[in-house]
């Protein structure tokens, strides 16, 4: 098994002031202690909320974006020298305790990632509207993929040292979940599925992407793929 | 519209260079500069052979012109879509450089590393 000092659970959070707190007592709760927020430019007090909670915070001076902060955060662990890192959303949609299936996935010890899905055994209560995004999300992605990914958009994921050191990601926004799968793909990182649950809750809906977002992502998303072949 | 043999061969012809070219690009085999001119090219093509008569008739009654203007106004389109895509170019590499930034100083900010120094 893969100790819990050996990982890094980073959390990038941009306005999460309500929730982030929770989240990484939760997340503490479960047994590890290395929490990183990487807070993106909040406004709100994201910061001061997740230094009181325990996590170690880094802050981006201005907004940059979810694919910057996570970036970011892979930094940050590839300085310490943390042998995996697991991040997951600051808006608490995800169970910490699905750590556990992720790890064990990872500790297969085929995987270079292993990405938390919500549709290996469909979590309930996902709003139609982004099953559809998250379907046309998938076969966007996989179009450029040798593999089939049932959550390309997922923000819940497991990296090892060789992943954590191999990917150097250029989208700032939420396209670097594609990004992570194809680049990640091209660089010869193998990359594996487990299952997790995902809350919709009031709180996580008000903030939740929409069709412009998507629209924009896809875009940001195919000009990077086409016009930097590699990196 | 009567339509002539190749008005059905070339764009045929130009959809099958085009998949080509994208799964050449998805295989990894061609870059990105080759693929979109290409496709720009055949699909213009396509388009031409298609309706040869249709687009100088049209954009020159557009531009109340009857002289053979057609070379100038694709000439300026294509200023106009080369421009766009350079500065879609430069914005994007702006905010990398910006990230990059903003990564930087929030690395040297966080507190392991003062600690360290
Ligand atoms: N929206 C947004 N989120 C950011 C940003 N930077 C970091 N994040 C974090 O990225 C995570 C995912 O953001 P969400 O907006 O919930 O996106 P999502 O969960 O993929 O989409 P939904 O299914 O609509 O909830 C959260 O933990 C955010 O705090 C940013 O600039 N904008
Ligand atoms: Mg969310």
């Amino acid at each position: 098994m893969i100790p819990a000092k050996d990982i890094a659970v980073m959390i990038p959070a941009y306005n999460e002031g309500p929730m982030i707190g929770e989240v990484v007592t939760h997340v503490r709760t479960c047994g590890y202690k290395n929490i990183i927020v990487v807070d993106d430019g909040s406004r709100d007090n994201t910061r001061k909320q997740a230094l009181d909670a325990g996590a170690r915070v880094i802050s981006h001076p201005i907004n940059r974006g979810a694919g910057a902060a996570s970036q970011t955060g892979l930094h940050y662990a590839r300085q310490q020298g943390f042998p995996y890192v697991i991040q997951l959303d600051a808006d608490g949609q995800h169970h910490p305790e699905d750590m556990e299936t992720l790890i064990a996935k990872m500790a297969e010890g085929r995987w270079d990632i292993v990405i938390g899905s919500r549709f290996i055994q469909m979590s309930e209560g996902i709003p139609q509207r982004r099953i559809a995004y998250n379907r046309v999300s998938n076969l966007l992605t996989n179009w450029f993929c040798r593999g089939s990914y049932s959550d390309s958009q997922s923000g819940f994921r497991m990296l090892n040292r060789r992943a954590i050191e191999k990917l150097n990601l250029g989208l700032d926004g939420f396209g670097y979940c594609s990004e992570m799968i194809v680049v990640g793909e091209r660089i010869g990182l193998s990359i594996g599925e487990a299952a997790i649950k995902v809350s919709y809750t009031e709180y996580s809906m008000s903030k939740g992407q929409d069709l412009h977002m998507g629209i924009t992502t896809a875009v940001n998303l195919i000009w990077k793929l086409i016009f930097h072949q590699t990196h | 519209m009567r339509l002539e043999i190749y008005q059905i061969v070339v764009p045929i012809i130009s959809a099958i260079f085009i998949w080509g070219l994208a799964s050449r690009f998805r295989r990894s085999r061609a870059s990105m500069q080759e693929v979109v001119v290409g496709s720009l090219f055949w699909l213009a093509v396509a388009v031409f052979a298609l309706f040869p008569d249709f687009f100088s008739r049209k954009i020159a009654r557009l531009f109340g012109i009857k002289s053979n203007i057609n070379a100038i106004i694709f000439f300026c389109l294509g200023l106009i879509f080369f421009f766009q895509y350079k500065l879609f170019f430069m914005i994007k590499k702006q905010q990398m450089a910006l990230t990059n930034l903003t990564r930087k100083i929030a690395l040297e900010q966080q507190p392991d590393k003062e600690v360290e120094a």
